[in-house]
Order: C-alpha cells, then sequence, then structure tokens
C-alpha cells in the first residue's frame, strides 16, 4: 500500500474496489480544497504569465534589436541576424574603454565599500559609545537627501579636490552614494549574529579584531555578498554622478556611453535603435550575470549560517 | 589550577534600578565545582561572566590565583567558557571548533592532534569531527563545547546553564558526565544553573543568590538541611521545604489549627517567626497519636518510589513526602506528625534563619 503511495503520490486513476474509490474522492476532494480548482489555476497561471511578459518584453526588444542590421522600436525577430552593431559601437564609440572603466570602478567600489561598511556597521551594532543612537540615526537621514541636491557641492569639491576625470573620484562617491543604505542594511545583519560567537573567539584567546575578522565576518558573509552585490550594481549603473565628474571620454563609463550612444547618433529625432540596444546588452550583461551568481551564493551562504547558529 | 575569588563586588547596569550584582564575596577553592544557583534575573550570569571578563565590575575585586583580574583582557585570562547556546563556530567543523584555541595559542601540531584525539575519546565525540555545528544534535553540540574547553586545558572552567536546551534525559546523563569529567580533570569550575536538581547532584558547594546577593554558601547537604533563609528554604528541594506561620503560646510555638511544639530554649527569639519543614520530615501517623494534627488531603501525586500528598493543615497548605503505598484520597482526613529533628525556624521579618 504504501509502496503504491509511493510510486503514485497523486492517487491512482482507476480504483480496484469502492472503498478505495472513496478513499480515491477524498483525496481528490482535498486536493482541490488545497490546490484550487483548474479553472483557478488557469486564471493565477495567466496573471503570472501577463506580468513575466511585461517585465520581460524590454529585455526581448533589447536583444532582438541588438542584433538585427535595421532594428525598429517594437520587438520583432531579426530579419538579417549580424554581430554589426557590436562591432560598430566597438570601433567607434569606445565601448571596450568604458566597459573597462565601469568594472574597475564598480569592483573597486565594491571592495571599498564592503570594508568601510562591515567596520561601520558592526561598531554601531556593538560597540557602546556616546551619540550611538545620534550617528545611527544621522546615517540614515543622510540616506533620504536626493542625489540631485548633491550635484552642485558635489562638483565643486571634486573641482577643488582636483578629483573630476580621475578614477578615485568616481570610486570615492560611488561608495558614499550607497554608504548609508548598506551601513543600515549590514548593522541589520550584524544584530542577528549572537554575541556569544565573538564573545567565544575572545576567551579562546583572540583579539576583537581579530575575532571579528575569523569568527564574525565568515558567518556575515550571506549580508557581505549582499552589500558587495548593492555596492556593484550601484556603481555599474550611476550615470548623474559621472555626467558631472567625466568629460575625458578616456574616462567615460558604460551608463555615460549609452547616454552617448543615444545622442551622438543623428540626435533624438532619429536613433539608430540597434546600436542603443548593442550597448544596452553590453550595459545588463553583466548585471545579469552577477545577480545571478550572486542569488545563488546568497542562498546557499543564508543556509550554512542559520543552522547551528 | 587555580582559585577564584570575589571581594565585594558590585556591577551595576545602566537604566537598571538595582545592581546585577551586589556587594558579592565567595572563593572557589582550587578544584571544586561551585554551583551558582539562583532564579533568572538574580545576577549568577553576571558573575560569570565577570569572571570571564565579558563583564567588569563597578566595584570590589576578581582574582584568580591571587592576583586581579579587574582590567584584563577575556583572552589573557585563560578561562574557558560553556555557553548555554554553546556558541560554537557556525562556519566550522566539529574539529576546526576543537583546533580554533590550540592554534590561537600556537601549540605544535603534533601536540594538537594528541589533546584532539584525548578530548575525542573522553567525550565520545570522534564521529563527529568532520561535521558542521549544524549538522548536529542538541547533545552532540554540548559535547563538543565542552570539548572545546576541555582541549584547551584552562586554569579555570566556567558553564552558563550548559544543559538547559537539553531534553530531561540527556540532561540527567550530561549531568553526571560533567560531574566524573571535573573530578577526573581536577578541574576548578564554576557552574551557574537555576535548576536546584541540578546544584544539588553535582555541586561540591552552591552558591544561593537572588535579587544580585549572595543568600547562602554551603555545601548541598548543608544548604538542604539547614536553610540560612526563607528564600533558600523555598528554593532548594521538589518540593521545596514547607513554610508555616506560628505564634507562641506559653513555652510552645503553635501552628494555626495545627501542630504545637515546645519552643527552643534559646533566646532572644524575634517577634514573628516561621516554622519550616521539609516534605520528608512529616509522618503519616494513626489518629490520636500524640503531638499528631488532623490535615485534610486535596491531591496526592504518586511518583513510583514515592508520593507528594497535598494538604491542608489549619489554613495552610503543606505537601507530605509518604512511602508509596500510602496514597489517601482528595478530601480525606488523615493525622500529621513532624519530626522533632527536621523543624528549622526563621524569623518573618528578615526571612533569617534563627534556630532548630
Amino acid at each position: 500500500m504504501s509502496a503504491i503511495a509511493e510510486e503514485r503520490p497523486r492517487a491512482p486513476s482507476r480504483p480496484a474496489t469502492s472503498e478505495a474509490a472513496h478513499v480515491h474522492q477524498r483525496i481528490v476532494k482535498r486536493r482541490r480544497q488545497e490546490q484550487g480548482t483548474r479553472l483557478e489555476w488557469a486564471v493565477v497561471h495567466m496573471l503570472y504569465l501577463i506580468i513575466v511578459l511585461f517585465f520581460f518584453a524590454p529585455f526581448l526588444w533589447l536583444l532582438s534589436a541588438a542584433f538585427d542590421g535595421d532594428a525598429v522600436a517594437y520587438i520583432r525577430w531579426p530579419a538579417h541576424p549580424t554581430f554589426a552593431n557590436f562591432v560598430y559601437i566597438f570601433r567607434h564609440f569606445h565601448i571596450g574603454r568604458a566597459l573597462a572603466n565601469s568594472l574597475f570602478i564598480s569592483t573597486a567600489t565594491m571592495l571599498l565599500s564592503v570594508v568601510l561598511v562591515s567596520l561601520a556597521a558592526y561598531s554601531l551594532s556593538r560597540l557602546a559609545f556616546g551619540l550611538k543612537s545620534g550617528v545611527t540615526y544621522g546615517v540614515l537621514v543622510l540616506q533620504t537627501m536626493p542625489l540631485s541636491a548633491t550635484m552642485i557641492p558635489v562638483y565643486g569639491l571634486a573641482r577643488d579636490l582636483h578629483l573630476r576625470n580621475t578614477y578615485l573620484g568616481l570610486i570615492l562617491v560611488h561608495s558614499a552614494i550607497e554608504m548609508p543604505f548598506l551601513i543600515w542594511l549590514m548593522k541589520g545583519f550584524f544584530d542577528t549574529i549572537p554575541r556569544y560567537l565573538e564573545e567565544a573567539a575572545w576567551l579562546d584567546g583572540r583579539s576583537k579584531l581579530r575575532a571579528w575578522w575569523e569568527v564574525v565576518l565568515p558567518v556575515a558573509r550571506p549580508g557581505l555578498i549582499v552589500i558587495a552585490g548593492f555596492a556593484f550594481l550601484n556603481a555599474w549603473s550611476e550615470v548623474l554622478m559621472v555626467i558631472i565628474l567625466v568629460d575625458d571620454p578616456g574616462k567615460s563609463t558604460i551608463p555615460l556611453a549609452f547616454y552617448q550612444t543615444f545622442r551622438s547618433n543623428g540626435g533624438y529625432n532619429e536613433v539608430n535603435y540597434g546600436l542603443v540596444a548593442a550597448v544596452g546588452v553590453i550595459y545588463v550583461l553583466p548585471v545579469i550575470t552577477l545577480f545571478f551568481s550572486l542569488r545563488k551564493m546568497m542562498v546557499r551562504g543564508l543556509m550554512s549560517t542559520s543552522r547551528g547558529l | 589550577m587555580a582559585e577564584i575569588q570575589f571581594e565585594h563586588v558590585v556591577k551595576q547596569f545602566t537604566r537598571q534600578a538595582t545592581p546585577a550584582v551586589d556587594d558579592l564575596s565567595f572563593t572557589v577553592n582550587d578544584g571544586e565545582l561551585l554551583i551558582l544557583l539562583g532564579p533568572s534575573g538574580c545576577g549568577k550570569t553576571t558573575a560569570l561572566r565577570m569572571i570571564a571578563g565579558l563583564e567588569e565590575p563597578d566595584a570590589g575585586d576578581i582574582r584568580i590565583d591571587g592576583q586581579s583580574v579587574v582590567g584584563v583582557e577575556p583572552k589573557e585570562r585563560d578561562i574557558a567558557l560553556v555557553f548555554q547556546q554553546y556558541a560554537l563556530y557556525p562556519h566550522l567543523s566539529a574539529r576546526d571548533n576543537l583546533l580554533y584555541p590550540l592554534k590561537v595559542q600556537k601549540i605544535s601540531k603534533q601536540e594538537r592532534q594528541q589533546r584532539i584525539d584525548q578530548t575525542a575519546e573522553l567525550l565520545k565525540i570522534g564521529h563527529l569531527l568532520d561535521r558542521k555545528p549544524g549538522q548536529l544534535s542538541g547533545g552532540e553540540q554540548q559535547r563538543v563545547a565542552l570539548g572545546r574547553a576541555i582541549v584547551r586545558q584552562p586554569r579555570v572552567f566556567l558553564m552558563d546553564e550548559p544543559l538547559s536546551n537539553l531534553d530531561a534525559k540527556l540532561r540527567t546523563h550530561m549531568r553526571t558526565e560533567i560531574k566524573t569529567l571535573q573530578q577526573q580533570l581536577g578541574a576548578t569550575m564554576a557552574f551557574v544553573t537555576h535548576d536546584q536538581a541540578e546544584a544539588m547532584t553535582m555541586a561540591d558547594r552552591i552558591a544561593v543568590m537572588n535579587s544580585g546577593r549572595l543568600q547562602q554558601l554551603a555545601t548541598p547537604d548543608e544548604m538542604y538541611r539547614f536553610p540560612a533563609n526563607l528564600f533558600v528554604a523555598e528554593f532548594l528541594g521538589s518540593p521545596p521545604m514547607n513554610t508555616l506561620p506560628v505564634h507562641r503560646q506559653n513555652g510552645h510555638l503553635a501552628v494555626p489549627g495545627g501542630w504545637s511544639v515546645p519552643a527552643p530554649a534559646h533566646s532572644p527569639m524575634p517577634e514573628s517567626l516561621v516554622l519550616g519543614i521539609r516534605p520528608e520530615a512529616i509522618e503519616v501517623v494513626p489518629s490520636g497519636t500524640p503531638g499528631a494534627s488532623p490535615a485534610s488531603v486535596i491531591v496526592s501525586e504518586p511518583l513510583g518510589s514515592e508520593v507528594i500528598v497535598n494538604v491542608t493543615l489549619g489554613e495552610t497548605m503543606v505537601r507530605v513526602r509518604t512511602a508509596p503505598d500510602i496514597r489517601p484520597r482528595p478530601g480525606e482526613l488523615i493525622h500529621l506528625r513532624p519530626h522533632p529533628d527536621g523543624i528549622r525556624l526563621f524569623d518573618k521579618e528578615t526571612g533569617a534563619y534563627v534556630g532548630a
């Protein structure tokens, strides 16, 4: 009986006896209560499909147009699939250079953010010091300030410190933009890590810094991965600060290059959709790759740390 | 090994009206298992954490082997603490958890291996060493946590309610194991618990605390027989000591509606007294026995080897421990006589023990 049940979890379609038929009916009824009727199933899945299509359509357009020699403003299968758009943008728009710049700036921003955020968040989570709640909420208030409101001062500051058209300037600004939010996020992660773990390490003979490095950070790894992901993605996609800080084409980043593809190719009236889509693909591809690889690591990390705490 | 001394230690947490630990003085002797016992919030864990250096006292001195450790970092104290939640490093295997303190101490590879092998054999955790804490059961995690403490061979072992997360059967088993282990190692151990049975079975001496203050420090036997005050009398023992208000009546102490016992000769005695008597110091006797009083049975709780009978004697509820064959029904009238050796008297005002 149990073997049958295991083999066919969804009750046998043709029951042998009347008792079995009764059981079968009960199971079907129960399943219907749990899973809903066929009509409900169809409606729910239809809604899912519509939502997915709605959000997926722009990507579909991006992909189809990028490989279309004669792209248009709606989705269609490329008449003559070609790599010509990509070849063109790499030859005429310094996309290779922008890609390298973006990778470098985003990676550096990510590293700097992870180091600073983890130290700051740990301090706010663990240390007792005067004005602690003032500092903690002050950090949060910074996050509420609109980015555009800081444009002029950031420009002036960068000019006076000779940080315009430099990698350092972009890295510092990009790190600073997201830091308040990331500090709060990471503080939340640290708050969930029980203090006795680091206390155990102290008693095992470690200094506070070593205990933080060897015990707290490994346990906080899922949090750190999230922080790293956010920092990278933000630096990768941020365009406003790049516009005000960079006018040297050699220091251009991908979003700025994307913006310029629009402008320098016939102005706003006559857009070469194929080129725009090709840059778009280059722009989003690393981000999507990063997101999917991160998602796996985050799930794995979360599973390994939440157990045994 | 080592001796721990507390001298007039005070610890006050901010935003708390009363000190967590108030003028605490006691000594844990070399090789002794001292149990800090008390209800939650009595300051016992705070006292333990001050030995470990995880909290600093506001006043007073804590000495280990005669040397003050106030202001000394936890890592410098050479003390092992087993946490209530075990605090195993979740990202390391059981083996690496044991290795961690040894690596910190820069102990040679060969000796590390030797110590791990010894500890694993002692605690029977050899087969668990390659698992992560998340893959171990509560009891297994507990053993590994003990192992991480033992493998270091520290001066002092501290235990913060290490058995409270285990099921009842395993807890009883681990009590015996920890006690045996402590004797084998000859270790100085301070052990915090709120479970009086744990304290009675394991301790060389018990320190009972309440509201941050030390109530009594004595061997389990002495404390059970001669509790220093009403708090200890009612905290220790299962069921605890019965306490009955008494008043004086021409040379006798009378329990309202019940017994009358001769007042102790020595004086002076405080005005109002409370009579304490353990459930096993009360006898069930035939009616008409001199000194006996009738009591009405509320309920009998058979425990196999004994029966706890709850009765009302006069106006007070009293628990009596009887042989398993005596099992009176609710509402029945039985006759009870106090054993004269079992009577303890306490000052009703201060709760202090005044005589037997």
